[in-house]
C-alpha cells in the first residue's frame, strides 16, 4: 500500500516536471531560429519557414499538447541544432555522464562514509577535526572554481580537455587507460564536492548512536571496540546516510554540469550547457525529463531501500 | 565470587560512588536499592569496567579473585559475559533495534565458543523459537526483557547483574519476568546482583539487600530484618514510600458521599482499524473526585483518556461534561479543553527543553488567550504546585530541575487554566520514592482546595489506594469491574482484579 503511494507521489512528479520544462525554457531569452541561423544570410521567408518545420508559429497551448502527447508515446521532438531525434542525442551522451557520475558517486560514497564512521568514532581526535574542516570547506567551495584549480594545480599530470585522445591507438586496453586518464580530475572534482556531505552526515549520524545502551550491550558481551562498531553502531547509523547518497542524487546531476562544462567532458551536463545557449527547446526539454526522471527515481529507490535496511519500516 | 573492595568513583571532581565495599557469593541473590543517583548504576557497570573513560575508578573489584580493573583488553573481554553477564533495562534500547533477536542472543556464543543453542535459550525463559526471527520492534516490553535475560545466561555465567530489570513494565508482566529470573538463577546456581529503585521488587526476589544513597552503602543484611528494622533513615523512607494495599497509614483520603456527575462516558467505542481499543465503556466522575483508571499496559486506558479529553474521536458513545455533550470541534471543543487538563507520565519529556517555566506554564493562557496579567497567573500557579517562591523557578531550564520539580512544573502548567478536571496518566511512575510522596499528596491538596477531579490513569495499585475515591479496572478494551477503592481493592469481584492485585509486589 505505502509503495503504491510511493509510486504514484513519484508519477506525479514526474508529470510536474513535464509540465514545468515546457514552460520554463520558454521563458529563457533568445530565439532558436534566429541562433539556428545565425552567420547565414536568411530571408524572413526562410525563417518562417523554420517556424513552421518546428511548431514554434503555433498558440503556446497547442505546442504544449503536441510537445506532451508525443512525450507519452516516448517521443522527444527534434534537436533544432543537431537536426536529429532529441531521444538520439541523450542516449549519444549518456554513456559518458554515466560513466563520470557513477564513479564519482562510487568513490564519494565510500570515501564520506568510511571518513565520517572513523570521524565520529574517535570524536574531536586530530583525523576528526581535519575530516570535518576540510570537509567543510570543500562542501562550502564553487564546483566550477574547484575544478579550475585542479586544473591550475596539477598542470599537465591529467589530461583537462575531453574524454579521450585522438592519437590513442584503437584497441580496448589503451582505450580504457585513455579514458581513465582524462576521468582523473572531472571525478576528483565531482568527488570532492558531494563527498564532503556525506562524510558530515555520516558522522553527526554515528555520534547520535555512540550512546546508544545497545552498544554497552555489545561491549558488555565482550566484544571487541571495531566489531561493536562494524556489527551494531554502523548499520544502525548508515541509514539515514544512505537515504542521503539517493536523496541527494540531484546535487551529483547539478555537479556533473558543472563539471562536465569546466572540463568539456562530453556528457548530458556539457550538452545542457550548449542547449540552453540556443535555446534549443526541445533538446532542453528532453534533457530536463531525462535527468528529473533519474532524481524522482533515486528518490523513490531511497524509500524503497529504507524499508529493506530498516526492520521498522514496512514497506508494502 | 564477586567482591567490591572500598568502590570509588569520580567523575572529574564529581564523586559519585564512595567506598562502597560488598560481597556476594555464588548462588546469592543480593538486592541493591537506591534512588537515580545514588551511584547504584555506576557500581553495576563498574563489574565489568563499562564506565566511560572520564570515569575514575579506585578501589577493588574483584571477580573470582581477579581485579578487574587491572585486567589486560583481552582478559576483560573474555571476562565479559562469560564470567558475569547483565541484564539491561531492555524494555528500552538496549537491544540493537535493526537485528533479529536470534542473532543477538547467539552473538556471544560464537564470541566466547560457547555450545548451546538458542531455541534452547528461548525455551527456558519461555519465548516460542520463533521468536528468535524477530526484530526488537516486534517484541512486547516482557518479551523483549525475556530476550534479555536469554542473552545474559548465553554463555554460562556465574554471576548475573540485573540493573532495572522490570522497570517500565506493568505489574503482571513484571511478576512474570521475575519468575523467569528467579526460577533461572535458582536453578542454575548463579548470583544474582539486581539493582532496582523499587524496594518491593527487591523483597519479593532477594534474600540480601544493600541500600545507597548518595553513593554510599547506608544499609545492608538480610531483606526482611532490613525492611522490618530499617536503622538508616533512608531506608525507612525507602520502606514507607512504598504504599501496601489495605494498610490504613497509606489510604490517605477518606470516603466521602457520592457527589455530583461532573464527567459522564457512555457506552464509548474507540476503534483503530479493525482493532477495537475501547470497547462499550462507562465511566462517571463526580466533582472533586479521584477516579483510578487501572489496568496493563495495552489494555485500553490511554486509548478512553484521550478520547476523553477530544484528542480522539470515539467510533460511537457519548461524553458529557457538565451536562453537555463535548462538542467534535471548533471554539466549544477548546473551551472544554481549557476545563480539562493533561498531566503525563515522563515530565522530562513533557517539556520543551529550551522553554523556561514561565513560557512552559503561560503557554495554556496563550493558547486559549486568556486576559489578564499572566505573570501573576503564572505565579500562582507555580505557588499552588508548591514551588515557592516561585520566583526562584520562572527563569528555569526544565534540566536545572529535579524530577520532581519539573512535574509540579507540568502540574502548573494545567492549574494555570483553572481546570475542573486533571487527566493524569501515570503522574509518579518515572519519580523516585521520596519524591513521589509529596506529588500524590500534592494532588490530594489541590482536590481539597480547588475541588479539582481526577482521572488517575496507573497500573500501580498502591497509588490507587492511597488516594483514590473510586477505581475502576480495564481490561482488553472493557471496565471489568468498578467501585470504591475499598470494595474493589480489599474484596474484588472479577478474576482480573485479583490476578492484578496477586502481581503487585509487597514490601
Amino acid at each position: 500500500m505505502r509503495l503504491a503511494g510511493r509510486i504514484g507521489g513519484a508519477a506525479l512528479s514526474l508529470l510536474m516536471v513535464a509540465v514545468l520544462g515546457f514552460f520554463l525554457f520558454r521563458v529563457v531569452p533568445g530565439d532558436p531560429v534566429v541562433s539556428m541561423t545565425r552567420g547565414r544570410p536568411t530571408t524572413e521567408a526562410l525563417q518562417a519557414e523554420l517556424r513552421a518545420q518546428f511548431g514554434l508559429d503555433r498558440p503556446l497551448h497547442e505546442q504544449f499538447w503536441s510537445y506532451f502527447t508525443s512525450l507519452l508515446q516516448g517521443d522527444l521532438g527534434t534537436s533544432f541544432t543537431f537536426r536529429r531525434p532529441v531521444s538520439e542525442v541523450i542516449l549519444e551522451r549518456l554513456g559518458p555522464t554515466v560513466l563520470l557520475v557513477g564513479t564519482a558517486t562510487l568513490i564519494a560514497v565510500l570515501l564520506g562514509l568510511w571518513l565520517g564512521v572513523r570521524a565520529a568514532w574517535r570524536r574531536d581526535s586530530a583525523f576528526d577535526r581535519v575530516t570535518t574542516g576540510v570537509s567543510l570547506t570543500l562542501w562550502a567551495v564553487p564546483t566550477f572554481w574547484l575544478g579550475m584549480l585542479l586544473m591550475m594545480v596539477t598542470g599537465d599530470l591529467f589530461p583537462s580537455r575531453g574524454m579521450r585522445d585522438t592519437d590513442t591507438p584503437p584497441d580496448f586496453l589503451s582505450q580504457a587507460l585513455d579514458v581513465g586518464h582524462h576521468l582523473v580530475l572531472p571525478s576528483v572534482t565531482l568527488v570532492a564536492v558531494v563527498c564532503a556531505e556525506y562524510a558530515l552526515v555520516m558522522r553527526s549520524s554515528l555520534l547520535e548512536e555512540m550512546h546508544a545502551p545497545y552498544l554497552t550491550t555489545a561491549r558488555a558481551k565482550g566484544l571487541r571496540d571495531d566489531l561493536v562498531r562494524r556489527r551494531h553502531a554502523v548499520p544502525n547509523a548508515v541509514l539515514p546516510a544512505i537515504t542521503l547518497v539517493f536523496l541527494r542524487f540531484g546535487l551529483v546531476v547539478a555537479g556533473a554540469i558543472t563539471t562536465e562544462t569546466v572540463f568539456s567532458w562530453p556528457g548530458l551536463g556539457l550538452l545542457f550547457y550548449d542547449a540552453l545557449t540556443g535555446p534549443d527547446y526541445f533538446l532542453l526539454q528532453g534533457l530536463l525529463v531525462v535527468t528529473a526522471g533519474a532524481v524522482v527515481v533515486m528518490n523513490l529507490l531511497a524509500d524503497v531501500l529504507h524499508g529493506v535496511l530498516d526492520p521498522r519500516v514496512k514497506v508494502v | 565470587m564477586l567482591e567490591l573492595k572500598n568502590l570509588t568513583v569520580h567523575y572529574g571532581h564529581k564523586r559519585v560512588v564512595h567506598d562502597v565495599s560488598l560481597t556476594l557469593a555464588p548462588g546469592q541473590m543480593l538486592g541493591l536499592a537506591g534512588e537515580s543517583g545514588s551511584g547504584k548504576s555506576t557500581v553495576a557497570m563498574s563489574v565489568l569496567r563499562l564506565l566511560p573513560k572520564t570515569a575514575r575508578v579506585e578501589g577493588e573489584v574483584l571477580l573470582d579473585g581477579e581485579d578487574v580493573r587491572t585486567m589486560s583488553w583481552g582478559r576483560l573481554r573474555a571476562v565479559r559475559w562469560a564470567s558475569a553477564s547483565i541484564v539491561f533495562q531492555g524494555a528500552m534500547h538496549s537491544l540493537n533495534p535493526v537485528r533479529r533477536v536470534g542473532e543477538q542472543i547467539a552473538e556471544p556464543m560464537r564470541l566466547h565458543s560457547t555450545p548451546g543453542s538458542v531455541a534452547e535459550l528461548l525455551e527456558q525463559v519461555e519465548l516460542p523459537r520463533e521468536k528468535a526471527r524477530a526484530y526488537p520492534h516486534e517484541l512486547s516490553g516482557g518479551q523483549k526483557q525475556r530476550v534479555m535475560i536469554a542473552m545474559a545466561l548465553a554463555c554460562g555465567p556465574r554471576l548475573v547483574i540485573a540493573d532495572e530489570p522490570t522497570t517500565a513494565l506493568d505489574v503482571v508482566v513484571q511478576a512474570q519476568v521475575l519468575a523467569v529470573l528467579t526460577r533461572l538463577v535458582a536453578e542454575q546456581d548463579l548470583g544474582l546482583l539486581m539493582i532496582s529503585h523499587d524496594l518491593s521488587v527487591l523483597a519479593q526476589t532477594c534474600e540480601d539487600l544493600a541500600v545507597m544513597q548518595g553513593g554510599e552503602l547506608v544499609e545492608r543484611g538480610r531483606t526482611h530484618e532490613v525492611i522490618a528494622n530499617p536503622r538508616h533513615p533512608h531506608t525507612a523512607a525507602l520502606t514507607a514510600a512504598f504504599p501496601v494495599i489495605g494498610a490504613p497509614q497509606h489510604r490517605w483520603t477518606e470516603p466521602a458521599p457520592a457527589p455530583q456527575p461532573l464527567l459522564r462516558v457512555r457506552d464509548l467505542v474507540v476503534d483503530y482499524g479493525r482493532t477495537r481499543a475501547v470497547d462499550g465503556v462507562d465511566l462517571t466522575i463526580g466533582r472533586g473526585e479521584i477516579v483510578a483508571l487501572v489496568g496493563q499496559s495495552g489494555s485500553g486506558k490511554t486509548t478512553l483518556a484521550r478520547t476523553i479529553m477530544g484528542l480522539r474521536k470515539p467510533s460511537s458513545g457519548r461524553v458529557i461534561f457538565d451536562g453537555a455533550e463535548v462538542a467534535a470541534k471548533g471554539r466549544a471543543l477548546k473551551a472544554f479543553r481549557r476545563q480539562v487538563q493533561l498531566v503525563l507520565q515522563d515530565p522530562s519529556s513533557a517539556l520543551n527543553p529550551r522553554h523556561r517555566v514561565f513560557d512552559a506554564v503561560a503557554e495554556g493562557l496563550r493558547v486559549h488567550g486568556v486576559d489578564g496579567d499572566h505573570e501573576a497567573l503564572v505565579t500562582a500557579a507555580v505557588e499552588r504546585a508548591e514551588l515557592r517562591p516561585a520566583s526562584l523557578y520562572l527563569d528555569a531550564l526544565p534540566h536545572e530541575l529535579s524530577g520532581g520539580q519539573q512535574q509540579r512544573v507540568v502540574i502548573a502548567g494545567a492549574l494555570v487554566l483553572q481546570p475542573r478536571l486533571l487527566v493524569a496518566d501515570e503522574p509518579v511512575a518515572s519519580l523516585d520514592a521520596s519524591v513521589r510522596g509529596e506529588v500524590v499528596a500534592l494532588l490530594l491538596r489541590l482536590r481539597a482546595e480547588l475541588g479539582l477531579a481526577s482521572l488517575l490513569i496507573t497500573h500501580d495499585l498502591g497509588l490507587a489506594w492511597q488516594i483514590a475515591d473510586r477505581v475502576a479496572v480495564m481490561h482488553q478494551g472493557k471496565i471489568v469491574e468498578q467501585g470504591p477503592v475499598e470494595q474493589v481493592l480489599l474484596t474484588p469481584s472479577h478474576d482480573y482484579t485479583r490476578a492484578l492485585l496477586r502481581a503487585v509486589p509487597q514490601v
